[in-house]
């Protein structure tokens, strides 16, 4: 079976690009989450994050006709619905897992309300013109590598910022002093507060991130991958974002390396059901990226440990 | 202490703008005396510009027409099928439209469960067992499928040189949502199609196992483009409309379902096949208003000229009258019963 699968030529460069494409949403939403949880907040409410930024990058884009103010939207609107978070977690201490299901739930009701109110109709809305597909660019030199440089340096620009963040953030977490502080949060609080640094605003800032990149990774789906926002279109992505994050070691270079690998599961998958290479029902195969998944995060979770104040609510007591 | 009342009050604001959505969704109607008129629709919703949104506008019609009431709720988890199905029939509507082959087991539990009412199925059959006010309501798709597979099987070779977007690679695809029977019957019926008229055409096919996620529909049809595929046709609501996206963006042809889409991506669908779900939906609702609704199955076809395929809009021109003629064959040939066409896998040997 093997040699017939190699035989099918499966193997090829529009696999690659075809993983990078799937990876991309869940790579960029895994690093903020991952960034999130380096803060001490757990956030499960990416899936929510990523569809509400789907929608306003989409319904900015068709308002203004330029894609990119739809992902300075998407951006803004993920980082505004990530406050919620915040606040419920940090000033109001409430239980992390269910802000983020409640913030999951409600993510579902206001886009379909703004889709009533912005197409007069719940569901799919209407295509817009221009996306940031058509922004498509080849960069120099690098795209002529073979193999590597069609699938990773022809791409469009969402895919390009992907790169970009998994080298800023992982930069930005080793090297900088913000970085730094965002770790101590999520390791050990108290003592981050007690030479001065405020807890509550590493930990806003924390989840504030993780809003501007579901943002993004949303505005990805409505605005780059696809011309129309479809309610529920995230079709849990944010979640195998959270077992990106597990498995990537709650690293942004990890996280990304998870994503690539669940996407490229999924690309693979869907070129095994075309290659006649092994004849069992298509269904069969769509399990590959789940069962993927699981082995991913089965395999990797023991060696990959969690921030340790992850979760933990942070509270001083202070004289009224 | 204020900080508890502080906390009390973000858990019941957080929870009141959570199940606000759900509230809204549930507003149901006055009850009057006018036969009301109801559905349920599948997960995919209204506004997939597909399926759920013909059966409703076979509400739409029957409210307009025969002056019924009509409501719609939409379910968002297989768990909602039961307890929407059921409150729907609770509000008092005559009959009850259970959209979509996933609620097979959920509308026949809650139709035994309110004797006094009507439910429809719609994909669904009575498949011998069901209660006496079930009515299960199928189509013939794979009549509708063979249709656009001639299409496509004549388009991508004999006349491949009509239009830029096509190619000399004799490979066409079928993106199918879920493996349902609806969905299954269109695949098989295309596949025959295709070979009725290009025996040694190549018909990929790929299951995406989703209704909702474009994203991957899209990248189902792209696998299938860069193996040479010039005609894409999607059986998978919304994932469907990603794979009509995949064709846009390569220039290739796509081939619609259940309605016509060619308003999708008007330069890209070359026609669609349709199923008169609205149709089917207002004749069942007249019956009731009517007082001669019968339980069982009933099946709408080409005979019934409920299934077929949509106009080429702006690509008539393209199509050669050849084409149109071998169409209008096959309808004669399966109205005669002259031509059978296989409704599963298994029968073609897929």
């Amino acid at each position: 079976m093997i040699d017939m699968i190699l035989a099918s030529q499966i193997f090829n460069v529009d696999l690659l690009a075809a993983s990078i494409r799937l990876s991309t949403p869940i790579a960029i939403a895994a690093i903020g989450a991952t960034i999130c949880e380096r803060s001490g907040v757990v956030n499960i409410a990416m899936e929510g994050i990523m569809i509400v930024g789907a929608f306003f990058a989409l319904w900015f884009s068709a308002l203004t006709g330029s894609p990119w103010i739809g992902l300075f939207a998407g951006l803004v609107f993920g980082g505004l619905y990530s406050l919620i978070h915040a606040w419920a977690t940090v000033t109001l201490h409430l239980d992390h897992t269910v802000s983020g299901a409640v913030l999951n739930i409600l993510a579902l009701g206001i886009t379909r309300y703004m889709m009533v109110l912005a197409y007069g109709h719940p569901g799919t809305s209407d295509s817009i013109p221009v996306t940031l597909a058509n922004y498509r660019f080849a960069v120099p030199l690098l795209s002529d590598i073979p193999i590597l440089g069609p699938s990773l340096f022809n791409q469009t620009p969402i895919v390009y910022i992907m790169f970009l963040l998994v080298i800023f953030f992982t930069w930005f977490m080793k090297k900088t002093k913000v970085g730094l502080h965002i770790k101590a949060s999520g390791e050990h609080p108290y003592a981050l507060e007690t030479i001065g640094v405020s807890v509550y605003k590493i930990r806003y800032l924390g989840v504030i991130i993780s809003g501007l990149l579901g943002g993004v990774a949303g505005a990805y789906l409505s605005i780059e991958n696809q011309s129309t926002f479809t309610e529920g279109m995230t079709n849990g992505r944010g979640f195998i974002a959270m077992a990106a994050m597990i498995s990537g070691g709650w690293t942004p270079i990890g996280a990304f390396l998870a994503a690539l690998f669940f996407g490229f599961a999924e690309a693979f998958q869907l070129r095994l059901q075309i290659s006649g290479a092994v004849s069992i029902p298509g269904e069969f195969f769509t399990i590959i990226p789940y069962v993927a998944t699981l082995a991913a995060v089965a395999g990797l979770v023991r060696k990959s440990k969690a921030p340790k104040a992850d979760g933990k609510d942070f509270i001083i007591e202070k004289e009224d | 202490m204020k900080r508890n009342l502080v906390r009390i009050i973000g858990i019941m604001l957080l929870l009141a703008l959570a199940v606000t959505p759900i509230f809204a969704q549930g507003q149901q109607d006055e009850v009057s005396d006018a036969v009301t008129a109801t559905m349920a629709t599948d997960i995919g919703g209204l506004g997939d510009k597909s399926f759920n949104d013909s059966a409703y506008a076979g509400l739409v019609k029957a409210n307009a027409e025969l002056g019924v009431e009509i409501n719609v709720v939409e379910s968002k988890e297989f768990t909602d099928y039961v307890p929407n199905l059921s409150g729907l029939a609770e509000d008092g509507s005559d009959v009850v439209f259970a959209v979509g082959y996933l609620m097979d087991s959920a509308v026949k539990e809650v139709a035994a469960n309110y004797p006094d009412h009507w439910f429809a199925g719609i994909d669904i059959g009575t498949y011998g067992e069901a209660p006496s006010n079930f009515i299960g309501v199928q189509y013939n798709e794979h009549e509708a499928g063979y249709l656009a597979g001639i299409v496509a099987g004549m388009m991508t070779k004999e006349y491949a040189g009509n239009s830029p977007k096509l190619n000399d690679e004799n490979v066409v695809g079928v993106v199918l949502g879920m493996l349902v029977p609806a969905v299954e019957k269109f695949e098989v019926g295309f596949i025959q199609g295709v070979h009725y008229v290009n025996p040694t055409c190549e018909v990929l096919s790929i299951v995406v196992d989703s209704f909702t996620d474009s994203a991957k529909g899209k990248e189902a049809a792209l696998s299938m483009i860069e193996k040479g595929a010039d005609i894409v046709f999607q059986a998978a609501g919304g994932a469907g409309i990603g794979a009509i996206q995949a064709c846009s963006e390569s220039g290739v042809f796509a081939i619609g379902v259940d309605d016509d889409q060619n308003g999708v991506a008007p330069a890209t669908v070359l026609t669609s096949a349709t199923k008169g779900v609205a149709q089917s939906v207002y004749l069942i609702v007249e019956s009731v208003v009517n007082g001669t609704a019968e339980g069982g199955d009933v099946v709408y076809g080409i005979n019934e000229d409920a299934v077929g395929l949509a106009s080429f809009s702006q690509h008539d021109s393209i199509v050669p009258q050849a084409v149109k003629d071998e169409v209008a064959k096959a309808i004669a040939d399966i109205k005669a019963g002259k031509r059978v066409i296989e409704t599963s896998r298994a029968a073609i040997g897929r």
